[in-house]
């Protein structure tokens, strides 16, 4: 096994700090080395060079090179040594750099003592290495949009354009989701199903999207490139084939009136029904709920197309990505029941009022009291109804409502000047391209604003009356009205839950699907191949919903146009003649990537090597291919084999946040003391209890533990779970007579150098309190000894 | 001029930290049955407490015409209990020695149940209305109105226990 050692100057950055020599020939003397250099530039195409023409003479089999972080360079060695006919994978990398020369410029010698321990855990590591094998797998190029709303629409279309076979599944009769339903649209006031109506269509005659309505997903199996996606198409008890759309001969016989869910219930329908003009597609439905079964439809259905006898029928498709993009639902408004909707008829929702004010509505664009069917003359809009309210657990502003108000008051003044329109708000907030403009159009137009949540609305002989006060002048006041309509908030699709669960979706305290990173990652889930679109994420704009549609059909591309996906070969793998089923593992894995049949197994597609699952394991039966247990316990004992200094501490830096952290402290030039002998997982979750006893057993006076920031984790929730095991092995620690304090587990972020050379400064200080590991077990002995000769 | 940052930060300690999330909405002050007597407002109380404003937050008659209905707390939408902060308010007053009509009659309330178990309306409306005379005529007419009808009784009527109940109110006056 013979290994090359490469100590790179880095210029001066390196050399100007270690002693070169002095690494070089302690790199000789370590085991299985059979060449060890110093290098100007390692990096540099003669330092490759150099590498390639040993690798190719000496016949190395693995190669360390002790220089920067690998953070930076360990692609370009990877690729290096992979030129000269080695697996990638058999290199290994000392960060002297960022993490010694750098952090320890006043301390050279220490500094050079430092650099020595970390070129034998490498050379360690290394000897553990085994070459390994990106898999490529065959993905499906067909994708699964589930919602047909905006969102889902222009994610479909894209996709479709792009060459990708697109399943749209929507689960009511019709696509175009609740923006089909309103009226004009803000801030251009331009027509809503105008301009969402021909990409409706687009979508029906698009060849590459098959459309599948009045549908339900019911099964999802597999993982990133080929999920299995199994569900339902409801019955619709007409023929989608022959149906002409007519829309009248089948309804106008039905003898049942319910009240329209297109038009939240201030319309009527029939039991066989189109939902709008329209739909698409352009089908009837019948309401199995309302209608009698007289049959009347199937008679005057002049194509025969009534089929009262449809069963529901099976669909399985093969997937290679799913685009998540379920949407919302409205705040249910009976839940406020000081504002008296459900009880008062006069009081409306927003919902309503769009349908109110849309030409094909229920009162075909008039704008009435419910109760009387006579024009409204006294408006009230009270904003912030199930949003920014603690008290029905929305405690998030739902975005949209301000504006769709300010924009409804505009309509109902513009077609009636007379109308005294008054809005009730918190906060106005119109931030948006044009929005603030929008505002100040509304205020021209007389319409009054009122700094005030309305407290409640009470009804008196057929009249409405708001109680507020008015917070910019202090008045109590109660005022009359004759129409209130309710801002109502958006909640994320209750339906909804099921997919998440099939998925394995994770939620926010909001309620929303959570994204993989807020900022960074948008429309992408924790689970590989999962995108997640629109409202489904939290309340936006049309023209957001429609960005984050393209954005996910983007993403689905990138994954699959070429048709195979090559594997990180980093994953877990498990030995099943170790496993006891006990099922840890699949809880643990936040990729949803380990099942236990018998016994467990990881789809290594879904794997992101994160290891938690290989520090849960009980009887050790799962593994990782890189990072693994032998090449984490070699570095360890490698730190340990010589006490250079003390306290020595052995720190696990997870390889997103504080490993960048530490690379931080380097590049700032952040100085702090040499104890640490820093070893990189890709998670803090990675790092099994056993490491630290190993570390504590062979002489590290502490152990030091550093994650991404608490809710920042890469993988979700690592560490946590990190601080769980941390935390139960203290008890441990405590039993057996060792400080806990030695183990310590903190966080900073990629952009915390600074918090991260505090830490480590303060770990070294506690450490030094409490003496050299053991002092406390002497001292316990002393005292038991003691108290021996104390007693009679 | 700076305000009093110690009575804001006790203000917050029995209220609790919510206090700091109001938005001024005014939720509070129009679910208020009492709104229409009270100056400051609900809200501005809070407001006053959140600036440290102690002379203002103290001295006034908001704090005491506070009927504990709750509306205030069921409706604020940030979880804030307006109603703890009229409590908070009361509590700093009487330990900086401001004795308002409620205080007082707080005390005489309690010291009616340490003695006898229950409340003799009549003996405690008088024993109040010696400190406080204000109102004392009307009182009497409804006093007048309500005897006749058995409504109140001139006898204390005692219960059964006694000195448990007083047992256990001497224990939580010593905390």
């Amino acid at each position: 096994m013979p290994i090359g050692v490469y100590v790179c100057h880095c210029g001066l950055n390196i050399a100007g700090v270690l002693n070169m020599e002095e690494l070089k020939s302690f790199a000789e003397k370590l085991p299985d080395v059979a060449v060890a250099r110093d290098l100007q530039f390692s990096c540099s195409d003669v330092g490759q060079e150099q590498i390639q023409n040993d690798i190719a003479q000496l016949k190395l089999d693995r190669v360390v090179v002790a220089a920067c972080s690998p953070r930076l360079h360990e692609p370009t060695f990877r690729r290096a040594i992979a030129k000269a006919g080695l697996n990638p994978y058999m290199l290994e990398m000392a960060n002297i750099r960022e993490q010694c020369s750098w952090v320890h410029m006043e301390q050279p010698a220490m500094a050079t003592e430092k650099a020595k321990d970390l070129i034998a855990m490498a050379v360690a590591k290394a000897t553990l290495l085994r070459p390994l094998e990106p898999e490529s797998i065959p993905v499906s190029k067909n994708v699964l949009v589930v919602g047909g709303g905006v969102a889902g629409i222009a994610a479909a279309l894209d996709l479709g354009d792009c060459g990708l076979h697109v399943f749209l599944v929507e689960r009511r009769p019709t696509i175009g989701g609740y923006m089909a339903l309103l009226t004009d649209v803000f801030p251009t006031n331009d027509c809503s199903i105008c301009v969402l109506g021909p990409k409706m269509s687009e979508v029906y005659n698009h060849p590459d999207i098959t459309l599948i309505t009045y549908a339900e997903v019911l099964g999802v199996e597999g993982s990133v490139g080929n999920f299995t996606v199994s569900g339902v198409r409801k019955a619709r008890y007409v023929d989608e084939k022959l149906c002409k759309g007519c829309i009248s001969e089948c309804a106008d016989v039905c003898p049942v009136e319910v009240p329209s869910e297109y038009d939240f219930a201030i319309g009527k329908r029939k039991a066989i029904y189109i939902p709008y003009p329209q739909a698409v597609p352009l089908v009837a439905c019948v309401d199995p709920k309302a209608c009698i079964g007289c049959a009347r439809c199937v008679e005057a259905c002049p194509a025969h197309a009534v089929k009262l006898d449809q069963e529901p029928q099976d669909f399985k498709l093969n997937v290679g990505a799913i685009i998540v993009a379920t949407g919302w639902q409205p705040f249910d408004a009976t839940r406020k029941e000081e504002y008296g909707f459900g009880r008062y008829r006069d009081v409306i929702t927003t919902l309503q009022m769009e349908r109110m004010l849309n030409a094909s509505g229920p009162t075909k664009g008039e704008v009435v009291r419910p109760s009387t069917g006579k024009i409204a003359e006294r408006v009230a809009f009270l904003q912030c109804v199930g949003s920014r309210d603690s008290s029905v657990g929305n405690l998030y502003c739902s975005r949209i409502c301000c504006m769709a108000s300010l924009k409804n008051a505009q309509l109902v003044k513009e077609k009636y000047p007379q109308t005294d329109i008054t809005i009730y708000y918190i906060d106005i907030r119109a931030c948006g391209e044009g929005y603030e403009e929008f505002y100040v159009r509304a205020q021209k137009l007389g319409i009054n604003f009122v700094r005030s949540r309305v407290s409640c609305i009470e009804e008196v002989e057929g009249e409405l009356f708001l109680i507020f006060e008015d917070t910019q002048t202090g008045e109590m006041k109660r005022v009359k009205h004759d129409l209130a309509v309710l801002s109502v908030g958006l909640e994320p699709d209750s339906k909804a839950d099921v997919l998440g669960n099939l998925l394995g979706l994770s939620r926010r305290p909001d309620g929303f699907f959570e994204i993989a990173h807020p900022k960074m990652r948008p429309v992408e889930a924790h689970i590989d191949g999962v995108f997640i679109a629109g409202c489904a994420s939290g309340p936006k704009e049309i023209p957001i919903s429609i960005a984050q549609g393209s954005a996910a059909a983007a993403k689905a591309v990138k994954l699959l146009h070429k048709g195979v996906l090559e594997l990180e070969p980093t994953s877990a793998y498990v030995d099943p003649e170790k496993c006891i089923k006990c099922k840890l593992c699949v809880d643990i894995c936040p990729k949803k990537a380990i099942a236990v049949k018998s016994p467990a197994y990881v789809d290594e597609a879904a794997c992101k090597g994160c290891g938690s699952c290989a520090a849960a394991c009980p009887v050790d039966a799962i593994n990782m291919r890189f990072f693994s247990d032998e090449q984490i316990m070699a570095q360890v004992r490698a730190a340990t084999e010589v006490k250079r200094e003390f306290p020595l501490i052995v720190a696990f830096l997870c390889n997103w946040c504080s490993y960048g952290a530490a690379d931080l402290a380097g590049t700032a030039r952040i100085q702090y003391p040499t104890n640490a002998r820093n070893i990189r997982v890709m998670c803090s979750a990675r790092v099994d209890p056993s490491f630290i006893l190993e570390a504590l057993s062979r002489g590290a006076d502490g152990v030091l533990i550093a994650g991404c920031r608490i809710g920042e984790c890469h993988y979700r929730d690592g560490n946590y779970q990190a601080l769980q095991r941390v935390n139960v092995l203290k008890g441990v620690l405590e039993k057996i007579g060792l400080d806990p304090g030695r183990v310590k587990i903190v966080w900073c972020a990629a952009s915390e150098g600074e918090i991260y050379a505090k830490d480590l400064r303060d770990f070294i200080g506690e450490l030094k309190a409490m003496g050299p590991i053991g002092t406390e077990l002497k001292k316990e002995r002393a005292e038991e000894k003691n108290g021996e000769t104390a007693l009679p | 001029m700076p305000g009093d940052e110690p009575f804001k930060q006790e203000v917050l300690r029995l209220a609790g930290p919510e206090v700091l999330t109001c938005i001024q909405c005014g939720t509070c002050s129009a679910s208020c049955p009492t709104a229409n007597l009270m100056n400051p407002s609900i809200r501005r109380l809070i407001k006053l407490c959140l600036e440290g404003k102690k002379e203002e937050a103290l001295h006034n008659e908001t704090l005491w015409l506070c009927t504990s209905c709750l509306l205030c707390t069921v409706r604020c939408p940030r979880g804030i209990r307006p109603k703890a902060v009229v409590s908070a308010l009361k509590d700093i007053a009487e330990r900086t020695g401001l004795q308002g009509k409620d205080a007082a009659y707080e005390k005489f309330f309690l010291e009616q149940i340490k003695d006898y178990g229950r409340i003799a309306e009549l003996a405690l409306t008088a024993k109040f209305l010696l400190v406080f005379p204000q109102g004392v005529v009307q009182s009497m007419q409804m006093g007048l109105e309500l005897l006749p009808r058995g409504k109140i009784g001139l006898e204390i009527e005692k219960i059964k226990g006694r000195d448990e109940v007083k047992r256990i109110i001497e224990e939580l006056w010593k905390e």
